[in-house]
């Protein structure tokens, strides 16, 4: 079991992070599109079309891969001091309760509103010349699959979590604030940090 | 235990809320199947209070809100005609996603983020701390105050607040703590300064109410600057305060502390004189030593001197300029009308406030008066850093370098302009003759560290606020600069290691930084944006109930004034900034508060900036103060939480008497745009 959710967890990865090097040719289109338009004096007329599509692809097919990591937002007041077999109980029923229902419907609604949009032939409405449009729309209803697969191994992570007692383990990943690294970075030893705390000491004793 | 009494505290919240929401909520005509208006507007409070209490569970919020929004939005419609119900409500949902998906304000977003990642991972914040507490050893309570400049700075180009007071506490910290300052003290320092960067534009904070609110991005972000300044100015104030007033606290560095160690070829050199300036001019003379070093060195001595002479001669090329021929085709493109408007006010002040006002006369790149006007506080309040003035000017002169000089029939200079010069002559004249060789190699320390990131963001921020570039745009040149600065960075470190060929070790380790940083930057933006998708049904759903007409209703039966009305709406925003982040509280609250702008006749930007400002005190106010726990977590372990939490109190207080200031007097965030968009 768990090597299947293992193996939908990298599958979501994968995906996310493919298309998250759409960030590197938005920056590289955007920039070159600045100094083409000043510089060269040459616009493009589909460079607004384009970036919009970089970014709503980026984003949402990033958000399986986020799932994944546990990276979406979510209230940390009360979550941080449950048992885990009652953040597993608690997340189980909101899955169901909203996110089955919520990415089901968006999915299930993107997918006749892709599919009319290839059914007109639909092109971007921005310029004269627009670029087609349908495959962008395509994104909302692939994203949503991708998304609710992958809440369906969350709920059965949630369902062992609730038999085991703990959580099943998850495939590291860079984070945003890894502390290891940052202090490798400005080259900062766990030692050094310990020394510290005879400074801390001294102050508390002469208080 | 202590745990157990947070989790009795958040289920009575809970239970509060939902027992009032059960005790008001009109049962029977739900009962009877018969809903009207008002009570779908019920129905909508409800669905207010639900989320509240979902999110307070702890379930991603995005996902929350969507599931909620689609339930409730369906209720709604089916109360109309439930056999369309269904097919209407998954309508909106998909025109709602779509609409985030292709909104033009959001795509600033991913690429701010990815410009954060990539100067974080430039590696420099190390130098930027080390020059800037250098440079600033003569004010007191150095340390502290360099760190607080230190964090405005890299904030403001990353706004990853974990990031920056991770990074400070294991930088800053140590060094605070081995100089003898006072733990709290350094922990206020080091939490207060690392969330600067959420109201400092470029930031997030300000695209995502951007977006909510429909206020504008580019206005925001002007009105946000100097609110942001002040707030650092205000802390840095309070540093200097508690350093002269309790010398315990934070005492002054230690004589062996400041002093730089010179390279060999100026500790020749000093032997001759004590100006580097001077001394470096007698070595071109002397066979003996390497001309080319000498010839290098005193280039970059005498670089602030080059800077202010050429923005002089760039400003004289301005002001004698005939202002008809100023050449605006390139920021009527796009900045449309305002570029043309922009013109008059700012030359009519500026002939009551030369120094500050040199920019608005200045002709072709529009940069130039973005440029001048923050350049002139440094120099101004940083007196005992005499690099400052000089440091200023470099910053412009690089971006303004570009400048053409103005065509025919030039008007005679006026007076204000000869004041001016006269004033730059005499920074000029100083800087020179205090350039002694310690001075040097500090000022060669913030040239490699400071003044990049500093021209950086003054570029990012300068074409947006002058209209020369979308935020958009700004935010994609941005992440390139970025990107450069990552790998000159790289580039220099592989160099000093001399470990194989520099070139491809650069190449490899900008390989590994884009792609951490695109992976971080992927799931960061879908973080924000799903939250929007989330936000934008929910919303949807909210209106359709009608729960803003009975908030409206309700708000207004009470009577309030603007006044009173602010007041309430900003200690709202600052109870809700306990259990819920920022994100949550602009897309869910902030369509909440926005239709009731009007009633009162607050000005939705100036609301914004209150927000803005009000919400940094949410990363400062315990138990959920995420910046203390970053901070926790690097610190020795002898360090307590409880420690960390007193050290931001006054911070936090400082950041409510910015509140105040800004409220009262208005015009310090509104000032700018007004002189700019009106």
């Amino acid at each position: 079991m768990q090597k299947l959710l293992l193996t939908i967890d990298k599958i979501s990865t994968f995906v996310g992070q493919a298309f998250s090097w759409l960030i590197v040719s938005l920056t590289l289109m955007i920039s070159w599109e600045v100094f083409s338009r000043y510089v060269l004096d040459h616009p493009h007329s589909w460079a607004f079309d384009v970036m919009i599509m970089m970014y709503g692809t980026l984003f949402m097919m990033a958000g399986a891969y986020t799932l994944s990591k546990a990276g979406h937002v979510r209230g940390d007041v009360l979550y941080g001091f449950f048992e885990p077999r009652t953040q597993a109980i608690i997340d189980l029923i909101l899955y169901v309760l909203f996110f089955m229902p919520g990415v089901f419907a968006l999915t299930y609604a993107g997918y006749y509103y892709a599919a009319e949009s290839w059914a007109i032939n639909e092109h971007s409405t921005i310029t004269a010349e627009g670029p087609p449009i349908y495959p962008f729309k395509t994104m909302l209803p692939l994203a949503g699959a991708f998304l609710l697969v992958q809440g369906i191994v969350e709920i059965i992570r949630c369902a062992i979590c609730i038999k085991q007692g703990s959580w099943p383990t998850r495939i590291e990943d860079v984070e945003e604030v890894d502390v290891d690294k940052l202090k490798e970075m400005v080259h900062v030893k766990d030692d050094d940090i310990a020394k510290l705390d005879q400074f801390v000491v001294q102050q508390g004793s002469t208080k | 235990m202590k745990v157990k009494k947070e989790l009795w505290f958040g289920f009575s919240l809970m239970a509060i809320i939902l027992a009032t929401v059960v005790i008001f909520m009109p049962w029977s005509n739900f009962v009877d199947g018969h809903l009207s208006r008002a009570d779908l507007g019920y129905l909508g409070l409800l669905m207010l209070a639900l989320i509240v209490v979902a999110i307070m569970l702890g379930f991603p919020t995005a996902f929350t809100l969507m599931g909620m929004g689609v339930f409730f939005g369906w209720l709604s419609y089916r109360s109309v005609n439930p056999d369309l119900a269904v097919q209407q409500i998954l309508d909106l949902m998909v025109q709602r996603a779509y609409s985030v998906m292709s909104n033009d304000v959001l795509i600033a977003i991913p690429l701010f983020v990815f410009m954060g990642y990539l100067v974080e991972r430039a590696n420099l914040i190390e130098k930027l701390f080390k020059s800037l507490h250098l440079s600033l050893a003569r004010v007191p309570g150095a340390l502290a105050v360099a760190t607080i400049v230190t964090c405005a700075i890299f904030a403001t180009a990353t706004g990853i607040v974990g990031a920056v007071v991770t990074l400070m506490g294991l930088l800053a910290l140590p060094a605070m703590l081995r100089a003898g300052y006072n733990i709290k003290l350094a922990a206020g320092a080091i939490t207060a300064g690392g969330c600067l960067g959420i109201l400092i534009p470029p930031s997030v904070l300000l695209i995502v109410y951007g977006a909510t609110a429909g206020v504008s991005v580019v206005k925001l972000y002007a009105g946000a600057f100097f609110p942001g300044i002040m707030l650092a100015g205000l802390y840095v104030g309070y540093v200097i305060i508690v350093a002269k007033w309790k010398p315990h606290l934070a005492p002054p560095l230690a004589a062996s502390e400041r002093i730089v160690p010179l390279p060999p070829l100026s500790q020749t050199l000093s032997s001759r004189s004590p100006n580097a300036l001077a001394g470096l001019f007698g070595g071109l003379s002397v066979p003996s030593l390497p001309k080319r070093q000498v010839a290098t060195q005193l280039f970059v001595s005498l670089l602030p001197a080059i800077s202010i002479i050429a923005l002089l001669l760039l400003m004289y090329a301005g002001a004698t300029a005939p202002i008809a021929a100023v050449d605006t085709t390139g920021l009527v493109q796009s900045g449309g009308s305002l570029a043309a408007d922009s013109d008059k006010p700012a030359e009519a002040s500026g002939l009551q406030e030369p120094p500050k006002e040199e920019g608005g006369l200045q002709e072709p790149p529009k940069e130039g008066a973005d440029l001048k006007e923050p350049p002139v506080e440094p120099g101004q309040s940083a007196s005992a850093a005499t690099v400052s003035p000089p440091a200023a000017a470099a910053s412009v002169q690089a971006v303004t370098a570009p400048a053409v000089p103005a065509p025919a029939e030039r008007v005679p200079a006026p007076t204000w302009y000869w004041i001016v010069f006269g004033l730059g002559m005499a920074g000029l004249l100083l800087v020179n003759w205090l350039m002694s060789w310690q001075r040097l190699e500090i000022f060669k320390m913030l040239l490699a560290s400071f003044f990049p990131l500093a021209v950086m963001i003054i570029a990012v921020l300068g074409s947006i606020v002058f209209g020369l570039a979308t935020p958009t745009e700004a935010a994609a040149v941005g992440a390139f600069g970025g990107l450069l600065l990552a790998g000159a960075y790289r580039y220099i470190a592989a160099k000093q290691a001399k470990s194989g060929n520099a070139v491809v070790k650069t190449m490899v380790d900008l390989g590994g930084i884009i792609k951490e940083s695109s992976f971080l930057t992927a799931k960061t933006s879908a973080m924000v944006c799903w939250l929007f998708v989330g936000s934008s049904i929910f919303s949807a759903a909210f209106a359709l109930l009608g729960g803003q007409e009975i908030i409206e209703r309700w708000v207004l039966s009470l009577g309030l004034t603007t006044l009173q009305f602010m007041l309430l709406s900003q200690f709202i925003i600052f109870i809700l900034g306990w259990p819920l982040e920022w994100t949550e509280i602009i897309v869910i609250f902030m369509p909440i508060f926005i239709p009731l702008l009007p009633k009162f006749g607050v000005d939705p930007l100036f609301f914004g900036l209150l927000v803005a400002l009000n919400l940094q005190t949410a990363f400062l106010s315990p138990p959920v103060a995420m910046a203390a726990f970053y901070l926790k977590g690097v610190s020795p372990k002898h360090v307590t939480l409880n420690q960390i939490f007193a050290g931001m109190m006054p911070f936090m207080g400082i950041q409510v008497l910015a509140l105040l200031l800004l409220y009262i007097w208005p015009q310090i965030g509104m000032w700018l745009p007004n002189l700019l968009y009106k």
